[in-house]
C-alpha cells in the first residue's frame, strides 16, 4: 500500500516539471488518433522502448554509481524467452514474459554475486564480458537458433492476437509498449523513494559510510541488479514480439548496452526523468537526422557526424547529462 | 477591361488544356524502395549496389537504343504509359530491425510499390517478413543464404544464385583442378588440396555459408578440418587466423564483408598463414577497397563472383553497360553492382509485364516472367522464378562463376574468370604464391 502511494505521489517535483509530464502523456496516449506517418510511429515505439531499457539502467547505474555495459544479455534472453516458446510450445506472451524475467534475474543474481566485488572500470569491464560471453553461447547454442537465430512468422497467427502479442500494424504495439512505459514510470517514482533507493543513493556517495550506517552494500547491489534485469528482460519480449526476428549478434551486441547506458546517461543518471529525456533526445535525432540528411539525400554519414558531435557537445557541457543542465539553470534562477 | 480579358481567357483556357493535358498524359512515376548498407562495414559494398541500381534506372528512363537490351530501347515502363522508374534509398547499416522499419516506412509513407535490396542476409530476412505481412512484392537481388527462398513467402523473389549453388561450384572447381580442367596447371592429386578449413562471419548469410561448405565438403570427400564463425566487426582477427593456421589446410575459405575480409588477410599476411589457395565467397572479397587496400597481396586470391569485366569480351550487352558504368564510376562494374543493376532490371520488366503497379498484378507477372539471358549483363541462362517448392521465388536460371586477382599486361590487377573452365580467361594461379 505504501509502495502504491509512493509510486503515485509525484508532489516533491516542481509544477513545471509535472505540467510538462502530464503534456507528454496526454500527447503519447493521443497521438495514434491523429494523422501520422508509420516512420514517426516507428520512431516514438523506439524512444519508449529505449525510455524503458534507460529506467532499468537508471536504478543500478544512476541510483547505485556502477556502471553496467552489459544489459543487451538481458534483454537477449527475454526475447529469446518469449520467441523460443512461442514457436515450440505456443507459449501466450503474457507467460513467456514473466518466465523470460525469472530466467534474468536467476542469471543477475548468479553473475552479480561475484561482479559486485568488483568497483569502478573493473564492474564495467567484466558486464561487457559477461554480456559478451552470453552472447557467443547463444550463437553457438542450436536449440535457439544458433546465431542465425529465430523468426517469428506472423503470417501463422490470426492478427490482432493480444495473447502471443502479434499484429499486423504497429498502433497494437504502441499502445502496449505505452502501458509498460507507464508503469515503468510509476515503478520508478516508487524505487527511488524506496528504503533500496536511499540505500542506493548512499552507496554511490560513500561506500564505506553508507557500511557503517548498516547497509548490507553487497545485497543492495545485487538486488538492484535484479530489478534492473527485469525491466530490460521484459522490453525484450516485447521486442522479439515487435521484430520477430532475434538473432544474437542485433540483439545482444555490445552496440545496444552502450546505446542503453549512453541515453540514460545523456539525459541525466540518477533522476527519475533523466533516462525519458535521453530517449527522447537521441532515438528521434538519430532517426530523423538519418531521413534528412541520410541515403536518399545523398550525404551518407553526414547525419552520423552530426549525432556525434551533439552527444559530444552535450557531455562536455554539462557530465551530468540534459537534466543536470536543468537543474543548474534552477539553481543560478534560485540564487 | 473587356479587351484585356478577351486576350487573357483564350491563353488561360489554352495553358489549361496543355498543363491539364500534361496532368492526363505524364504517367507518374513508380516509387521503388531500395534497402542497402550505406554505412557500417559493408558500406562499400553498399556504394557499388547503389550506384548499379541507379545506373539501372538511367537507363530505363531513357532511351539507349545501341545497348541491346529491351529496357534500354524503351523510355520508362511502357506499358505504364512511358511512367518512370524512381528510387528511394535507405541505409540500414547492416541491421535487420532498423531495415524492418525502413521497409514499413517505405511502404506506407513513401507509397512505394515494391522494395529491392538489402544484401545482408539477416536484414533481407526481416524485411522480406514486412513484405509479405504487407502483401507488397520484394525483388532480392543480393542477398545469397539459401533459407531466404525455404520459407514459401508469397511476395518474395530473388534474382541472384543463393550459396548452395555458389559453394557447389567451389567443389566443381576444386574436383576440376585435380582432373586437369583449370587453365595452364597440369592436373593436381587430389591429396594436395584435401584438406580445407573455413572463417565465416557469424549472421544469416555466413553461418549459411559456414553449414553449406560443411555439408559439401562431406559430399565431395574433402576434409574439412577447422570451422569457425567470426564477429564481423570484431577489431581484431588474431586468434582466428591463429586457429585456422593451426589446421594447417591446403585451402582456406572466407565468407567475409570488405573491412574483415581485409583484415582477414592482413592478419594471415602478419601471422606468415601460407595456404595453397585461399576463396573467398565474395561480398567483401569482390568490394574495391579489398583491392585497392591490399594491393599485390590479392594476387592469386579467388572469389565466387557473377561478374568479372572480362564478359563483355563474349557479351556485347555487359561491355556496353560496363563502358557505362566505368565512365560514371571511374571503375568497372563488380559482382555487387552487376546484381543490384540486374534487380532493377528485373523490376522494370515485371511492371512491364505486368501492366499495372496493383500488388496482385506485380505478383502473378513475376511468377510468371522469363528474362532471356542475352538481355542480362550477368551470364546467367536468364531468369524465371520458382513460383512453388521448396525454393519458392528463387531464380532457376542463374549461375555463378570464380575469378581469381591477377596481374594483367598493364599491370593492374583484374579479376580473371577461372571457373567455368570452358569460359576461363586465365591461366589459374597454383599455389598460391603467398603474402
Amino acid at each position: 500500500m505504501e509502495t502504491l502511494k509512493n509510486a503515485l505521489d509525484f508532489s516533491d517535483f516542481p509544477r513545471l516539471d509535472l505540467t510538462l509530464a502530464a503534456s507528454v502523456a496526454v500527447f503519447l496516449l493521443v497521438f495514434p488518433f491523429f494523422s501520422h506517418s508509420s516512420f514517426a510511429m516507428s520512431t516514438l515505439i523506439q524512444f519508449l522502448i529505449f525510455s524503458l531499457y534507460g529506467m532499468g539502467w537508471n536504478t543500478i547505474g544512476g541510483y547505485g554509481g556502477q556502471v553496467d555495459l552489459g544489459k543487451a544479455q538481458y534483454l537477449g534472453i527475454g526475447a529469446y524467452t518469449t520467441s523460443v516458446m512461442l514457436l515450440r510450445w505456443d507459449t501466450p506472451f503474457w507467460i513467456s514474459m514473466p518466465i523470460g524475467i525469472l530466467f534474468s534475474v536467476t542469471w543477475s543474481f548468479i553473475i552479480g554475486y561475484p561482479l559486485f566485488k568488483l568497483k569502478g572500470h573493473y564492474f564495467a569491464i567484466a558486464t561487457i564480458a559477461t554480456s559478451l560471453v552470453l552472447k557467443d553461447l547463444f550463437e553457438v547454442w542450436e536449440l535457439v537458433g544458433g546465431s542465425r537465430g529465430i523468426e517469428i512468422l506472423a503470417g501463422k497467427y490470426q492478427t490482432p492476437d493480444f495473447v502471443h502479442l502479434i499484429f499486423k500494424g504497429d498502433d497494437y504495439y504502441y499502445y502496449v509498449i505505452l502501458i509498460f512505459f507507464f508503469i515503468g514510470i510509476l515503478f520508478m517514482n516508487a524505487f527511488r523513494k524506496s528504503r533500496l533507493g536511499f540505500q542506493l543513493r548512499s552507496i554511490k556517495d560513500n561506500e564505506d559510510i553508507a557500511r557503517s550506517l548498516g547497509i548490507n552494500v553487497h545485497w543492495a547491489k545485487i538486488k538492484t541488479y535484479a530489478v534492473a534485469t527485469a525491466f530490460v528482460s521484459a522490453v525484450g519480449s516485447f521486442h522479439a514480439c515487435y521484430v520477430k526476428n532475434i538473432e544474437p549478434e542485433d540483439t545482444m551486441s555490445l552496440d545496444i548496452s552502450i546505446l542503453i547506458a549512453l541515453m540514460a546517461m545523456l539525459g541525466g543518471a540518477g533522476s527519475l526523468w533523466g533516462p525519458i529525456i535521453g530517449a527522447a533526445v537521441l532515438v528521434p535525432l538519430k532517426s530523423y537526422l538519418k531521413e534528412w540528411l541520410g541515403a536518399q539525400a545523398g550525404m551518407v554519414g553526414i547525419d552520423l557526424i552530426i549525432y556525434g558531435a551533439i552527444i559530444m557537445i552535450i557531455s562536455a557541457a554539462e557530465p551530468r547529462g540534459i537534466w543536470g543542465m536543468v537543474e543548474k539553470a534552477r539553481r543560478r534562477k534560485r540564487n | 477591361m473587356k479587351k484585356r480579358f478577351a486576350v487573357v481567357l483564350p491563353l488561360l483556357i489554352v495553358w489549361t488544356l496543355v498543363m491539364g493535358t500534361q496532368v492526363i498524359f505524364a504517367a507518374e512515376a513508380v516509387k521503388i524502395g531500395v534497402i542497402y548498407p550505406l554505412t557500417g562495414g559493408a558500406a562499400a559494398e553498399g556504394r557499388e549496389l547503389r550506384a548499379g541500381a541507379e545506373l539501372a534506372a538511367e537507363i530505363a528512363n531513357k532511351s539507349i537504343p545501341e545497348i541491346k537490351m529491351d529496357m534500354a530501347r524503351r523510355v520508362g515502363v511502357a506499358s505504364l504509359g512511358g511512367a518512370k522508374i524512381e528510387l528511394i534509398f535507405k541505409d540500414h547499416e547492416g541491421n535487420p530491425t532498423l531495415g524492418a522499419d525502413l521497409a514499413k516506412k517505405l511502404i506506407q509513407d513513401d507509397k512505394v510499390i515494391g522494395i529491392m535490396g538489402c544484401y545482408h542476409s539477416a536484414v533481407t530476412k526481416t524485411v522480406s517478413a514486412v513484405c509479405e505481412e504487407m502483401g507488397v512484392p520484394m525483388i532480392n537481388d543480393s542477398s545469397t543464404s539459401p533459407a531466404l527462398t525455404t520459407r514459401g513467402f508469397k511476395w518474395f523473389w530473388r534474382t541472384t544464385p543463393h550459396d548452395i549453388t555458389f559453394t557447389r561450384d567451389l567443389f566443381d572447381f576444386l574436383k576440376g583442378i585435380t582432373e586437369g580442367k583449370a587453365m595452364g596447371i597440369p592436373a593436381v592429386p587430389k591429396a594436395q588440396i584435401k584438406t580445407l578449413a573455413a572463417a565465416c562471419e557469424k549472421t544469416e548469410w555466413g553461418s549459411q555459408v559456414s553449414e553449406t561448405i560443411a555439408v559439401l565438403s562431406k559430399e565431395n570427400g574433402f576434409d574439412l578440418k577447422k570451422s569457425l564463425l567470426y564477429a564481423a566487426k570484431s577489431p581484431d582477427l588474431s586468434s582466428e587466423v591463429r586457429s585456422l593456421k593451426s589446421a594447417k589446410p591446403d585451402i582456406m575459405l572466407f565468407a567475409s564483408y570488405a573491412s574483415d575480409a581485409i583484415l582477414m588477410m592482413k592478419t594471415l599476411k602478419a601471422e606468415k598463414a601460407h595456404p595453397k589457395m585461399i576463396w573467398g565467397q565474395d561480398a567483401g572479397f569482390e568490394a574495391p577497397e579489398f583491392r585497392s587496400t591490399l594491393g599485390d597481396d590479392v594476387v592469386g586470391i579467388l572469389t565466387r563472383t557473377v561478374f568479372a569485366p572480362q564478359i563483355g569480351q563474349i557479351k556485347d550487352v555487359s561491355g556496353q553497360v560496363n563502358f557505362l558504368y566505368k565512365k560514371n564510376m571511374g571503375r568497372d562494374l563488380s559482382g555487387a553492382s552487376a546484381r543490384a543493376f540486374t534487380g532493377v532490371q528485373t523490376w522494370v520488366e515485371v511492371l512491364e509485364k505486368a501492366g499495372s503497379t496493383a500488388p496482385a498484378a506485380i505478383q502473378k507477372a513475376a511468377n510468371t516472367i522469363t528474362i532471356p539471358g542475352e538481355q542480362l549483363i550477368v551470364p546467367w541462362k536468364g531468369i524465371r522464378f520458382a513460383a512453388s517448392g521448396g525454393d519458392q521465388g528463387q531464380n532457376e536460371l542463374g549461375s555463378g562463376m570464380i575469378g581469381q586477382y591477377q596481374k594483367n599486361k598493364e599491370g593492374e590487377i583484374v579479376l580473371e574468370i577461372v571457373y567455368p573452365f570452358d569460359v576461363a580467361t586465365a591461366k589459374l594461379i597454383y599455389p598460391l604464391k603467398g603474402f
